[in-house]
């Protein structure tokens, strides 16, 4: 790889370079924070909006 | 407490000393009293020295401390206090000075008239020092005159005795060599002395302790004295580290003790941007490492002193419970210091304070703590946030810890229940389908070869009924199941990729938008937290078709819009032949010309409807397609006289079209208003957006043919068209002639063995491997996308980038 992979922290937004420790994180502080996020659902994609009617009710 | 001189009016004089044991033993076990004969122990010989003048200082007595190591590695520790006592001791019948200097665990020290409080190492006293070393001499200034005795190996060369006139001076001097015979090692660390005398200073405010090495060339010396005590020393430990804020809050005070003698308190504490917590607990000078009952009173108070200020300003809304101690000390570096008469301590290195205080620790940190927070609320809320954001975080781990460690619905073997497993056991052979959806997982699991293919069904949808809609996300339940079925663990210690029980890891999600959110998740996990699996090429995406073509008994599948849009154009074209241009002598095209032909109107008829989008008006777009106009660069939108055709036939089309100039860019624009009579511009603006840009181009690539009327000349039959889009329409009518086309919305369209087929089965399918440069920008796009504002997260999806193309090969 010629340039190399420059990226953020996704907790903190630190710039973090691919071949650190802790990549993608600047810690291993933030890498919990992150994982404890997906542990308690924080992060979701927010789809459209729908129609309450056509709700299909598995 | 500071270190002024404050003469104690107490008598300090040879009646005062109290011979508690003899030293006979100190030699024959030497580590007993000193902690060891190596490097440690050696340097314990000149703290036991130093503290007894440090005592003289606590009493208020001494302001000076030299500490001098010479060549020949002993070591002279000088102050400026009363000078020990030098009258005849009424029990013993020497010096009270000898008694200090040969009796074990005599001092002024055991006597609380004397000296209020008092430290020492290991309470030892100077005679073992004395009784270690085999020259020791004593030179004190005292009652006008200076006295002066020598030992070696503890034992008195002569009785005390007057050197000479010592005037007004008092102090005393001790030089001591420690003897080679019984200590191991001899050669004093230059910086260990330092790093436990810049402590003294720092401890005892005011106080000036010099240390000089004569053993180097030139002489090296350094004197510690800190006019703002403990308040120097957190600066000193916080150096280089980033503050929360600048000045270290600091206080004092004194109260009456468990036995009615004044305890001297100081507390300095200051909060970086850091994780750990440095404290640095004192009792009379010792660092008392395993901490005691001061610690513990200045830790309760803390906690409950920031909680009562947070909760106070509201601070707490989104934090379930209190802050707890390991909270609020995230990031603090304190020094508690205290002064205690007789203190007590646990353990034979003094490193627990016993002494009943922590009631008065906790009332005084309380206090102040309060005191400060209630006048410097900026720093209190930047302490409090801190500890929040600190909370946060713990709660984020224990339920980190939780994913891996806690049992849920897990087979016999430790798999989850949802797994379909193969039966290879070789990872390297395994793959493993992530499959979206129950139905689709089902269909999976029968298409699969179970030798060696497993399927992961996984639900990627929740409802959000506050907000009426799905939500994608990957539930607690779901990651913990994909954790445990790849075998790996989770996290910074146990994540183990040796374990990895499946080499191929497959996404298998529909080609519509929630399956691309689906996978988006998954690979931003993979990425943040396995990244391991991508740089071992582990993972890859499933290319599942968009379209089923059948023809008779022959079918086809193809992935996406742009194969199947080439497919169909390729079947029209078979066998025919586009005529254009002047009816009398019409131009001729067929083959792969017309096809090209063909496929760029295609893209035309999308990039026009884009650009409509932006300009309201099926007509003005139209216009725009004339390759003749010269509508593109700057000089163009400057020449009016170059732009008067567009607007000729703008007003041809009953468009109510006008000049105006463009003062911004000077430049020509022309102005119409749209169907809701909002005005529109075309200008260089509009001329340098990429959607623009590309309708001009192709516009221009078009051209050549782009001549109506077109006439379609297959076999006998000659079908006339008067524009391009008709053409293309026809055309595209054409191709789908004789054929079924069927368009997959989801996996769950086909049936098991379609699905084998086009998707599972080696030998068939076409997987993409996903590389990490990818993912550095899937995590970018999965920031975006969980965003809230919809209309920048669909632009986004739009433009960019959450196609499978970009995770190409």
């Amino acid at each position: 790889m010629s340039e190399p992979i420059i990226t953020q922290c996704p907790i903190c937004r630190k710039q973090v370079a691919l071949g650190d420790r802790h990549f993608p994180f600047c810690s291993d502080r933030c890498r919990e924070v992150d994982l404890g996020n997906w542990a308690m659902e924080r992060y979701t994609i927010p789809g459209d909006p729908i129609d309450i009617n056509d709700l299909d009710l598995e | 407490m500071s270190n002024q001189v404050l003469p104690t009016p107490d008598i300090y004089d040879a009646s005062s000393i109290k011979v508690l044991e003899g030293l006979e033993a100190v030699r024959l076990r030497p580590a007993m009293y000193i902690g060891s004969t190596g490097e440690m122990g050696l340097h314990h010989l000149v703290y036991e020295v130093v503290d007894n003048s440090v005592d003289e200082s606590l009493a208020g007595h001494c302001t000076e401390i030299n500490v001098t190591i010479h060549i020949d590695n002993s070591v002279t520790v000088l102050d400026n206090g009363r000078g020990i006592p030098v009258g005849i001791h009424a029990e013993e019948g020497v010096s009270a000075a000898q008694v200090v200097l040969t009796k074990l665990h005599a001092g002024g020290k055991f006597d609380s008239n004397s000296y209020k409080v008092s430290g020492g190492l290991h309470g030892v006293g100077v005679s073992c020092v004395n009784a270690l070393s085999d020259v020791f001499s004593l030179e004190v200034w005292r009652e006008g005159f200076t006295w002066t005795q020598e030992y070696s190996q503890g034992i008195p060369k002569h009785p005390l005795k007057q050197a000479g006139k010592a005037g007004r001076k008092t102090g005393t001097k001790i030089t001591f060599h420690p003897d080679p015979k019984i200590m191991d090692a001899v050669v004093f660390n230059y910086d260990t002395l330092s790093q436990r005398l810049r402590q003294l200073a720092f401890l005892n405010k005011g106080l000036k302790i010099t240390l000089t090495d004569e053993r180097e060339d030139p002489v090296k010396s350094h004197t510690f004295v800190y006019a703002g005590g403990i308040s120097e020393f957190i600066k000193h430990i916080n150096t280089g580290k980033s503050v929360l804020h600048e000045k270290p809050i600091h206080f004092e005070a004194t109260a009456k003790g468990p036995n009615g003698g004044d305890v001297g308190m100081e507390v300095a504490l200051q909060y970086n941007d850091a994780y750990s917590e440095s404290i640095f607990s004192f009792a009379n000078n010792i660092n008392t490492v395993d901490g005691g009952t001061h610690l513990s009173g200045f830790r309760s108070a803390l906690t409950r002193t920031i909680n009562f200020f947070g909760q106070q300003a509201g601070l707490f809304k989104d934090v379930k419970e209190n802050l707890t101690g390991d909270d609020v000390r995230e990031g603090l570096t304190a020094v508690i210091s205290v002064k205690v008469p007789q203190p007590q301590f646990e353990g034979q290195t003094k490193g627990k304070l016993n002494s009943d205080i922590q009631g008065i620790v906790t009332q005084f940190v309380n206090d102040k703590l309060g005191e400060f927070f209630e006048k410097n609320p900026t720093v209190m809320r930047k302490i409090v946030g801190k500890a929040i954001e600190a909370a946060r975080a713990r709660e984020a781990a224990r339920k980190a810890r939780d994913l891996t460690r806690r049992k849920g619905a897990l087979d016999s073997g430790g798999l989850p229940g949802k797994l379909a497993d193969c039966q290879e056991r070789d990872p390297e052979k395994c793959e493993l389908f992530l499959v979206e959806g129950e139905s689709a997982g089902g269909t999976a699991k029968q298409g699969r070869d179970r030798r060696f293919q497993a399927i992961l069904p996984l639900k990627g949808k929740i409802l959000n009924v506050e907000k009426a809609r799905y939500d994608k996300m990957l539930g607690h339940e779901e990651i913990r199941t994909l954790i445990t079925a790849l075998g790996t663990g989770i996290g910074k210690d146990d994540f183990a990729l040796l374990k990895l029980r499946y080499h191929k890891i497959i996404i298998m999600t529909d080609a519509d938008v929630d399956g691309s959110h689906i996978r988006t998740l998954l690979l931003t996990f993979f990425f943040r937290h396995m990244n391991d699996l991508i740089t071992h090429d582990n993972v890859f995406i499933a290319q599942p078709p968009l379209y089923r073509i059948k023809k008779g008994k022959t079918e086809k599948y193809i992935k996406d819009e742009k194969e199947f849009t080439r497919e169909i154009m390729r079947r029209a074209t078979e066998s025919l032949i586009l005529e254009y241009g002047n009816a009398t002598a019409p131009a001729r095209v067929e083959g792969a010309e017309l096809r090209n032909f063909l496929l760029s109107l295609d893209e035309l008829e999308q990039i026009s409807f884009k650009v409509e989008r932006r300009l309201r008006d099926a007509r003005v777009v139209e216009a725009l397609q004339n390759p003749l106009l010269r509508l593109d660069k700057r000089e163009d939108f400057q020449d009016k006289a170059g732009m008067e055709p567009l607007l000729e036939q703008l007003k041809a089309s009953k468009l109510d079209a006008e000049w105006r100039f463009d003062e911004e860019h000077s430049a020509w624009r022309i102005v119409y208003h749209d169907s809701t009579n909002a005005e529109r511009h075309i200008d260089l603006e509009l001329a340098a957006q990429p959607e623009y840009k590309k309708l001009r181009s192709l516009a221009k690539q078009v051209g050549k043919y782009n001549t109506p009327p077109f006439v379609v000349v297959k076999g006998d039959r000659r079908d006339t068209l008067t524009n391009w889009r008709d053409l293309l329409n026809h055309l595209k009518s054409e191709g789908k002639r004789e054929i079924s086309v069927q368009r997959y919305k989801g996996l769950g369209e086909m049936n098991a063995e379609q699905l084998a087929e086009t998707t599972m089965n080696p030998e068939k399918r076409t997987l993409l491997r996903v590389r990490l440069e990818d993912l550095v920008e899937s995590d970018l796009i999965f920031t975006t996308l969980m965003g809230e504002d919809v209309e920048s997260r669909r632009k986004f999806i739009e433009d960019n980038a959450l196609d499978v193309k970009n995770l190409d090969v």
